[in-house]
């Protein structure tokens, strides 16, 4: 089977690309590039430059891009996911894989989290069956939300933090979602379905906070307040995390909502040992 | 009121088809977005706050209103359920009680519900008390109380719908 990854480079994309060494690959990046295991192909999907050339011939297509930390991204998402899966329609591919938001279906949801919504509707919206995985955080070395929950914890001894922390979530190891996304290559029982792919723990993101914090053996306090808004909070966050203020301000816009999964049909259709939490951790720590 | 002192209330609806599926996720569900149409309710001033060893409804980040167990998920051929123990708080005159969010058929239909059972509110007239010694109950915890099942509802249909 000819598959495509958009977002090849991309901290899922990388733990993707070997998942599908059985298949002829085609790794999308904005830049050229040339590692082994795939045709690397430059194309933009934001713009359409390329994209011809590395939809030439493709029977399944990851699309694992967004714009993050661009004023405009929800706009910017849209439009790319549009033009990406219009040209996916003309090149004739059978299936298109997306990585979405768990809580992006609630109707209060965060910009971030509409948005990884709308993306997904875009895709849908020429007709290429899409398959739609939802997650949480991804526990994963480079995730953007792990690595600010990690810097946090490496650099505060005593953590002011907002109520978001007691926002229940469900994360998922890097690798769990690499092998869910894979598993549902060319798997015709997904087309035009949508799974929530949760992790085997539910916690809140104090309880993560905490165990990350006793991987690395320490012990931070916190102290929680009813009012410090995702605008400050990113701004602190960009001071004591490396994520950027504008990245940090639509993820913990997005804390607010619970992101647990609500069903489990992804359990039956691919049943996966998943990684417990403080293992997914470990392995992103070291 | 029961001659315990003890409380019981229900709110229910009635649905076309299930809201939540019938698995662990679908249990936990209800009980996430009920805690959500509190929050959503009271605007963010009341909040549940959870640890692994259970959970507290907080008002405005400080006074603990009521503490909970863990949630006691089930789900049994169709009825899915999650039910939080009451253990204590400002608004609970002692440990005990509980409340039950489920999803079970009636009919050809699916009914949502909210049910507290056993409760002991702090706030309530004592057994053979004068009734307006509970007015702060009567007036305001138990109306607060069915306006946030009306608003879990609503937030269920929706998320289902979404």
């Amino acid at each position: 089977m000819n598959v495509t990854v958009f977002g090849a480079t991309g901290v899922v994309g990388r733990a993707l690309v070997p998942l599908l060494a059985e298949h002829e690959l085609t790794a999308v990046s904005r830049t050229a590039r040339a590692e082994p295991g795939a045709r690397w192909v430059v194309a933009d999907a934001a713009s359409g430059d390329g994209l011809a050339a590395a939809l030439e011939g493709a029977d399944v297509v990851y699309y694992l891009v967004h714009s993050l930390g661009a004023r405009d991204f929800e706009e910017q998402d849209r439009a790319a996911a549009e033009t990406v899966a219009r040209e996916a329609a003309n090149a004739g591919v059978r299936q298109i894989v997306y990585l979405g938001g768990l809580g992006a279906d609630d109707p209060d949801a965060s910009p971030h989290l509409r948005s990884r919504r709308e993306t997904g509707e875009r895709l849908a919206s020429v007709g290429v069956p899409v398959t739609t995985l939802r997650a949480a955080m991804i526990v994963g070395k480079g995730s953007a939300a792990f690595e600010t929950i990690l810097g946090l914890v490496k650099r505060l001894p005593v953590m002011v933090t907002p109520s978001w922390v007691s926002t229940p979530t469900q994360p998922i190891a890097l690798d769990d979602v690499a092998r869910y996304l894979a598993g549902v290559c060319g798997n015709e029982a997904a087309y035009g379905e949508g799974y929530d792919t949760g992790g085997p723990e539910v916690m809140t993101y104090r309880e993560m906070i905490e165990r990350i914090a006793a991987l690395l053996g320490r012990k931070p306090a916190i102290v929680e307040v009813p009012v410090l808004t995702p605008y400050l909070s990113s701004l602190w966050l960009n001071l004591v995390t490396p994520v950027s203020a504008s990245v940090a301000r639509p993820l913990v816009e997005g804390l607010r909502n619970p992101t647990i999964a609500r069903e489990e049909r992804i359990r039956k259709l691919l049943p996966l040992d998943l990684t417990p939490f403080d293992e997914a951790a470990r392995r992103a720590l070291a | 009121m029961l001659e315990s002192g003890g409380f019981e209330s229900r709110q229910r609806m009635l649905v076309a088809d299930p809201v939540v599926e019938a698995s662990e996720a679908g249990a936990r569900t209800l009980g996430v977005t009920y805690w959500q149409a509190v929050d959503r309710l009271t605007r963010g001033a009341v909040r549940a706050s959870w640890t692994g060893d259970g959970g507290k409804l907080k008002l405005l980040g400080g006074a603990t209103l009521l503490t909970f167990g863990r949630p006691e998920l089930s789900f049994d051929g169709e009825l899915v359920s999650c039910r939080h123990a009451i253990q204590g708080g400002l608004l609970a005159l002692r440990a005990g009680g509980s409340v039950t969010l489920a999803q079970r058929p009636e009919g050809d239909q699916q009914e949502l519900s909210v049910t507290v059972e056993g409760y002991l509110p702090r706030l309530a007239a004592r057994v053979g008390a004068p009734p307006w010694t509970g007015m702060l109950y009567a007036r305001g915890q138990s109306p607060v109380h069915a306006a946030v099942s009306f608003r879990y509802f609503e937030l269920l249909l929706r998320s289902r719908d979404s």
